[in-house]
């Protein structure tokens, strides 16, 4: 029998396997091969009177040491010390087994169990006998539901004894895994015996699993240890207390520190210097570590005695021995430091976190960072005050004997969109899929097939800010972006969604930059009055005048496969903003220094947002000039959305009456059927990592058919002016905007619905943004366009087409007037007397502004001089 | 009415023991006694509850301080009030072992009393840890006001205490000798301390471990550093105590010299492996509380007792008006931004609602050059420091926001949290003066010390940093930022040009810091309901707002909302009214004109 949990017994496993329980009946399996090695090795199982039953019959004495609430390992000890110093009967009883007779039978355990006496677990009702049996009958003949189900009748053995037959095929001679669950669905009074009281039930486990592989194959050396996974509940960390004290729990969390590995010494021997006698491998006790009580009397825990004096008759040298290393056997043993996941925590709480220890197999199967599910026995051990100290802390360590390690999520939901699968050649332990993810994703799935997902997310995104359901629904459309294309000729498509957001102060643009920031993976937020755009450093500027200061960031390399989000992009520098446009069509920041110029990849969705320039719309103006934004850039943004404070009251109201509810209601009132922001943020990184639609054949004909009209619409008939109205950036952003819709339904197909409606969302923008607002109102010449003609003209050049013609007349009346009222060499006019003269003339208002440009046109004709605000004919 | 075989001050230990032996004695006998009492009190925190808050005997538990560090016994009653700066987890302990036939407990202490049987049965129970410090940012007034009274208390609730006894006396049950007994200690407490103090000098004479003790102690009344405290809680749910919360714990101090030496020698990896968070918090220097009772503080709790005024709204507009005065002559004379600054002293988070934090008014005042900022600046920070109870300023230069770490950090070495300076406690009150703000390149530490700061302005969340995760924690802060021109690196709620008249002038009296630290105290907590037609006015009046100016948003309404509450707090006024609307507005309408005049 092994000696402890840390230790199995010498004769265990050659190579020095061990695990926190050890696999004790089977120790003498590993010895010489055979029949006989076999039939002692059956022994404890077949003949149960002599051996377990010299060490869990009730009437064993508790040890000396064990107070009650370490009863589990003061039995364990019993069963299994083999302390030279201390030879106690456990042990003789193991060592003198008379050889079974029945040894063949395959059926002895059940003929023996019904025979012989029954055999307690210490301190408890439960026979061993029993729980062996019961063992014995779930590995032989559970059968995984799913298989049966499957009407795979052929199969003879249940699923367990398949897996045993794989371990001996591969000799691997690993661990049988167990999911508790089939334990718990053949036999609940066998699970909750094993969670009560494991250290005890997985001996017998690791006893009847040894007995099966030695019916198979007698010649099988390696032994086979079970590892239990899969409990029916787990605790929280900061849960576990006293009363799970060696009790079987499953903990996640997060690893955060690894020890290095420790080799333990298992078995030391000693060489007499005298005579240069060997000593007999002696076995470290480290059991007595977690002992409640103290001894005194023995060697302090993790110690070897070293023998005192030569044990040989004719030498009995004292103080002669000495460790002979390489004689030695060593385990592996580590450290792990396991910590609550963020979850997990309440809130103004810290997490906790547990030490786990690990043995052998288990040492290095997780690394810091990693996120686990833990099975193990929670254990307790004392503090000493020092090791010549009497006095022992009434205080207590605690940590976790692993016995198994799953590795849960690979990486944070939300994190990066590709995922390097470099965890599958991993142990065989860890297992890839967990439950508790699978739950989520299952989750996530119901969520999308739901017939009113998409206003259910618009309505979830940012639920504080009401209308701006359109725009909603293009920050949706970001946030699952389309599907980046790459040619083989190498040419590349983005697929991400870049978004312009003009508006009014005021209109929580901020806000709703703010919620993106938070929903998206990496998201950056950023002032574009800081924004140096490349720099990876920041920089703190102070604005000489004001003394302002600015703190500048290199926002867009940062937000690589994230979303930007530029708040105050009109503030934005000339420079900075010229990167954007590398940003926003190649996907690259190009970076010169040193002469070395370096490209850095910026997969970054743009989403801007901005205040005109005169701090509120002027809808006299056209979007160019409302923003002072070049028309190059804008027309690099997918959506450009213009949000105007209608001036509503009935919104003022309700805005009104949501900030006195915000103050003084509780918040309970308000609760809506919204998504969480945690689902979402998981439904958005599912669908970005799993979901790659394509465009259906259909969905195709729809795009080319209504894209056609589009373009024709401008130039429809009647109309004077030249006007385009759609460009083949526009197919572009509907594909993607397209691909992002059918994203949103987990769909792997873009459907015509999507296509409708990516035409229906880029035509809401287009509608508040390249409308020419200066159509709806008699122009110079006195024609009156249709109201709200698209014109895309309006983002590519800046100037609309009405616009131009207007200029055009502009410029026209201004050459008349300057001919008319100026003489050449003579006075010069001022600007405002030619304005008023303008006007006087024009049906409609003239700014001046517009005709200081028109003059300036005039002058590049070399018709006038412009000077400040004097002009004088040349 | 029998005496007491215990003592709760000097043998509180006793008191417990007793309890839980006579509750023991008085359980049924089938089930197992020890077993019942596991994660229960058993009537001796009732008996200290009696003793300390209905028999008054609060005032007579010595504090834990740098200079009570020196004679203070182990195992006798103290009291310690600090934040909770760390979570250490949970402790096992053997909470119940039987001594022959007897179940004996050790609850409330670090040792069994005996040396336990190697054969007794136990019970092992469980208690909290936490690492609790003198509140960051603690003015020495709130000091001054616990302890001076605190002595004074001591003497006059001495003799308080001799008359109550002489009370207790006429009652013909009490117990003669333990009378005496008592009144030896009460009446001379300094003579008995100064005998304390002898005793551990002369055992520190004996041993090394008392003499590193009284040195260490020593050294930390030096820098006048007030020691941090390891409590032990019990039987609390742990959701009780936050991070960062505010506790006053009354408890059992236990020392022992064996423990101080501690460091396990033992030269096996699995010691140092499991290790453990409180090896560097030795005994000598943190001292170890078993925590009997412990109560959440408030502001006022710092306040002195002595002073309680009547919340009368003639009594609270004459102190408003007096501190009104007093602020404005520190900013010399400049009315407009004491008023704000009043209404920023009073504000508060209220509640947190997804991106927004209720009740907020951070304020930026600008206009201040590095000369200013020194006279001004100095000033307004002095009477920060006079007038709330944990202030911290922190002068913001481009170094510090490279070097210095703001953020609080879980070592997962040690497994204790390292505290960056915005771990605060809630209800702090933070200047930053950005005048010394330069250009120049900021590390990536920098660039997070700004977002940390920026974060803390807008979200009043503070992120902390667990190596492999960040956890939020939310904060209630006010942050007070003295800047040259607007500053864009930490926005404010509200920015408001300064412009003083003169140079500012002091002159308060400690009667009337008194009377304002109790105003401001007071009126901060008051809550704030608004009457259902007010809530109508409210909205057509904010809807009229909407109207004549139509760049009013979100945020300038929220902050006038805040502003009106924070106002009517002013006034000792638990109810919104028009008029505080009105004098918002009107505030808001002058300090936009001041902003328009700074601009020209």
């Amino acid at each position: 029998m092994a000696s402890s949990d840390f230790s199995p017994s010498g004769a265990s496993s050659p190579d020095g396997r061990s695990s926190p329980i050890a696999n004790t009946n089977s120790s003498p399996a590993l010895g010489p091969a055979g029949r006989s090695s076999r039939r002692r090795r059956r022994t404890p199982s077949t003949t149960p009177s002599p051996s377990p039953g010299a060490l869990l019959t009730p009437s064993a004495t508790p040890s000396a040491s064990g107070p009650p609430s370490s009863t589990p390992s003061s039995l364990r000890r019993r069963w299994t010390r083999r302390h030279p110093a201390t030879p106690s009967t456990p042990m003789s009883a193991d060592e003198n087994l008379p050889p079974s007779s029945d040894a063949g039978d395959d059926d002895a355990v059940d003929h023996d169990d019904a025979d012989s006496a029954p055999v307690f677990v210490w301190g408890t009702n439960i026979s061993v006998q029993d729980v062996n049996a019961a063992i014995l009958r779930f590995l032989r003949h559970f059968r995984d539901p799913r298989e049966a189900s499957r009407g795979n009748g052929l199969l003879d053995d249940g699923k367990y004894m398949r897996s045993v037959h794989r371990i001996m095929e591969l000799e691997g001679g690993e661990s049988l895994d167990i999911d508790a669950h089939d334990v718990f669905d053949y036999d609940p009074d066998l699970y909750t015996k094993m969670v009560r009281y494991p250290l005890e039930v997985l001996a017998i486990f690791d006893i009847v699993v040894m007995d099966l592989v030695a019916r198979i194959d007698p010649l099988f050396e390696k032994h086979i240890q079970t590892r239990i996974y899969n409990l029916k509940s787990s605790v929280c960390m900061r849960n576990l207390n006293p009363s799970d004290i060696e009790k079987m729990v499953s903990v996640k969390g997060m690893i955060i520190r690894c020890s290095s590995v420790i080799p333990d010494v298992k078995e030391a021997t000693f060489r007499c210097l005298v005579c240069g006698h060997y000593s007999d491998p002696i076995l470290v006790d480290r059991d007595c570590k977690r002992l409640v009580g103290v001894r005194l009397n023995t060697v302090p825990p993790g110690r070897i005695n070293e023998p005192t004096r030569c044990v040989r008759q004719e030498c009995l040298a004292m103080n002669s021995m000495t460790l002979v290393h390489n004689r030695c056997r060593f385990a592996d043993k580590q450290i792990i430091k396991l910590q609550e996941t963020p979850d997990e925590i309440p809130e103004g709480g810290t997490p906790h976190t547990v030490s786990i220890l690990m043995h052998d197999k288990l040492v290095d199967s997780g690394k810091p960072g990693d996120r686990v599910e833990i099975t193990g026995i929670y254990r307790a051990m004392s503090v000493r005050v020092g090791q010549t100290q009497r006095t022992v802390k009434s205080t207590f360590k605690t940590y976790i004997d692993c016995l198994h390690i799953k590795k849960t999520d690979k990486s944070r939901l939300l994190l990066s969109d590709q995922m390097d699968c470099d965890n599958s050649t991993t142990n065989k332990t860890v297992e890839d899929e967990n439950a508790d993810y699978r739950d989520k994703i299952d989750k996530i799935k119901e969520l999308s097939k739901l017939p009113d997902i998409y206003d259910r997310l618009t309505r979830s995104l940012a639920p504080n800010i009401w209308e701006l359901d359109d725009v909603k629904r293009g920050l949706l459309c970001q946030l699952f972006g389309g599907n980046a294309l790459k040619l083989d000729s190498g040419a590349s498509f983005r697929g991400d969604i870049n978004i312009l957001l003009v508006g009014d102060p005021g209109t929580s643009k901020s806000q709703l930059l703010q919620y993106m920031h938070q929903l998206s993976p990496r998201g950056i937020y950023t002032s574009g009055r800081g924004s140096s755009a490349v720099g990876l450093t920041a920089y703190v500027s102070k604005d000489p005048e004001t003394g302002e200061t600015v703190l500048e960031s290199g926002a867009l390399v940062l937000s690589d496969r994230g979303i930007c989000c530029i708040d105050e992009f009109d503030k934005m520098s000339e420079n900075a903003r010229s990167m954007l446009h590398e940003v926003m069509e190649q996907q690259t920041v190009s970076i010169a220094k040193a002469g070395i110029i370096a490209s850095l990849n910026a997969r970054t969705s743009v989403l801007a947002c901005a205040n005109p320039s005169e701090s509120r719309y002027n809808p006299q103006l056209s979007v160019i000039d409302n923003i002072h934004l070049p028309p190059t850039l804008l027309s690099r943004f997918d959506l450009i959305y213009l949000i105007l404070d209608k001036a509503d009251e009935q919104t003022d109201r309700r805005l009104a009456k949501h900030m006195v509810a915000l103050h003084f209601a509780d918040p309970e009132t308000q609760v809506q059927e919204f998504i969480d922001l945690p689902t979402l943020v998981a439904y958005i990184s599912y669908a970005r990592k799993h979901i790659h639609p394509q465009i259906s054949d259909e969905a195709a004909e729809e795009l080319t058919r209504r894209y056609v009209e589009m373009r024709k619409r401008g130039n429809a008939p009647g109309s004077r002016k030249k006007v385009i109205t759609a460009t083949a950036r526009q197919i572009e952003s509907l594909i993607r905007l397209g691909e992002a819709l059918a994203r949103m339904r987990f769909s792997e197909w873009v459907e015509v619905q999507d296509i409708a409606e990516s035409f229906r969302l880029l035509e809401v923008a287009l509608q508040q943004s390249a409308t020419d607002h200066s159509t709806v109102m008699p122009t110079t010449n006195n024609v009156l366009v249709a109201k709200g003609t698209i014109d895309m003209d309006l983002i590519m050049t800046g100037i609309s087409a009405s616009e131009r013609i207007r200029r055009e007349n502009l410029v026209a009346a201004m050459r008349n007037l300057v001919m008319e009222k100026l003489q050449i060499g003579g006075h010069s006019a001022r600007l405002v007397e030619l304005l008023e003269e303008v006007n006087k003339q024009s049906s409609m208002e003239v700014h001046l502004n517009d005709v200081r440009t028109a003059l300036a046109t005039l002058a590049t004709e070399g018709v006038v001089l412009l000077h400040g605000d004097s002009i004088k004919r040349i | 009415m029998v005496g007491l075989p215990y003592d709760f001050l000097t043998n509180p230990l006793g008191a417990v023991r007793q309890t839980f032996e006579k509750s023991v004695a008085s359980s049924p006998t089938d089930v197992d006694p020890a077993a019942i009492f596991r994660g229960k009190d058993w009537g001796a925190v009732d008996l200290f509850h009696d003793f300390l808050f209905v028999k008054g005997g609060l005032a007579q538990v010595p504090s834990i301080d740098a200079s009570s560090m020196r004679w203070l016994q182990p195992n006798t009653l103290v009291r310690f009030r600090g934040m909770v700066q760390d979570m250490l987890g949970n402790e096992l302990y053997v909470g119940a072992f039987k001594d022959g036939s007897s179940w004996r407990t050790n609850k409330f202490s670090d040792f069994c009393p005996i040396q336990l049987p190697p054969a007794c049965e136990t019970q092992l129970w469980e208690r909290q840890l936490f690492h609790c410090v003198p509140v960051p940012g603690q003015n020495s007034w709130v000091t001054e006001t616990k302890s001076i009274p605190s002595t004074q208390n001591v003497s006059s609730s001495a003799s308080q205490h001799e008359g109550k006894r002489g009370r207790g006396s006429e009652d013909e049950d009490m117990n003669l000798n333990e009378e005496s007994d008592n009144g030896d200690l009460i009446s001379s407490p300094n003579a008995k301390k100064q005998k304390e103090h002898e005793n551990t000098c002369s055992s520190s004479c004996l041993s090394d471990d008392l003499m590193d003790h009284g040195n260490d102690s020593g050294l930390g009344s030096g820098d006048s550093n007030n020691p941090t405290c390891l409590v032990k809680i019990y039987d609390l749910p742990e959701s009780h105590l936050k991070l960062n919360d505010v506790f006053e714990f009354i408890g059992i101090y236990t020392f022992d010299p064996v423990l101080a030496v501690h460091k396990d020698d033992s030269d096996d990896p699995m010691f140092e492996l499991f290790e453990d968070p409180t090896v560097d918090l030795p005994p000598s220097k943190v001292p170890r509380l078993h925590c009997l009772i412990c109560r959440k503080l408030d502001t006022q709790d710092f306040l002195s007792n002595s002073l309680v005024f009547e919340s009368l709204s003639t009594v609270v507009r004459g102190i408003r008006e007096s501190l009104l005065s007093h602020l404005t002559a520190i900013l010399g004379n400049d009315e407009l931004a004491a008023q704000y600054l009043l209404l920023h002293f009073l504000s508060r988070v209220r509640a947190q609602v997804e991106v927004m934090s209720v009740g907020k008014l951070s304020l930026n005042l600008t206009g201040f050059t590095k000369e200013s900022a020194s006279i001004f600046g100095h000033q307004l920070t002095g009477v920060i420091q006079k007038l709330l109870p944990f202030t911290q300023d922190i002068t913001l230069t481009l170094d510090y926001l490279n070097t210095a770490t703001l953020q609080p950090r879980r070592n997962n070495k040690t497994g204790r949290l390292v505290a960056g300076v915005l771990q605060l406690a809630q209800g702090t009150h933070l200047t930053i003066n950005e005048t010394c703000m330069q250009s120049g390149t900021l590390s990536s530490n920098g660039i997070e010390n700004a977002r940390l700061l920026k974060n803390l302005l807008e979200l009043q969340k503070v992120e902390y940093d667990f190596e492999y995760y960040k956890l939020e924690m939310a904060a209630d802060v006010q942050l007070l930022i003295l800047s040259e021109a607007k500053s864009s690196i930490l926005p404010a709620d509200l920015v408001l040009p300064f412009s003083p008249g003169s140079v500012p002038a002091t002159n308060a009296t400690s009667e009337d810091l008194q009377a304002w630290r109790w105003y401001l105290a007071t009126m901060r907590s008051l809550p704030c309901s608004i009457e259902p037609e007010m809530n109508l006015t409210l909205q057509d009046e904010m809807v009229a707002s909407m109207q004549e100016d139509k760049s009013l948003g979100c945020a300038e309404l929220n902050r006038w909302l805040t502003m009106t509450e924070l106002i009517s707090a002013s006034f000792g006024e638990k109810n919104l009214s028009l008029e505080h609307w009105q004098m918002i507005k009107e505030l808001e309408r002058l300090r936009k004109d001041r902003l328009k005049e700074k601009a020209r």
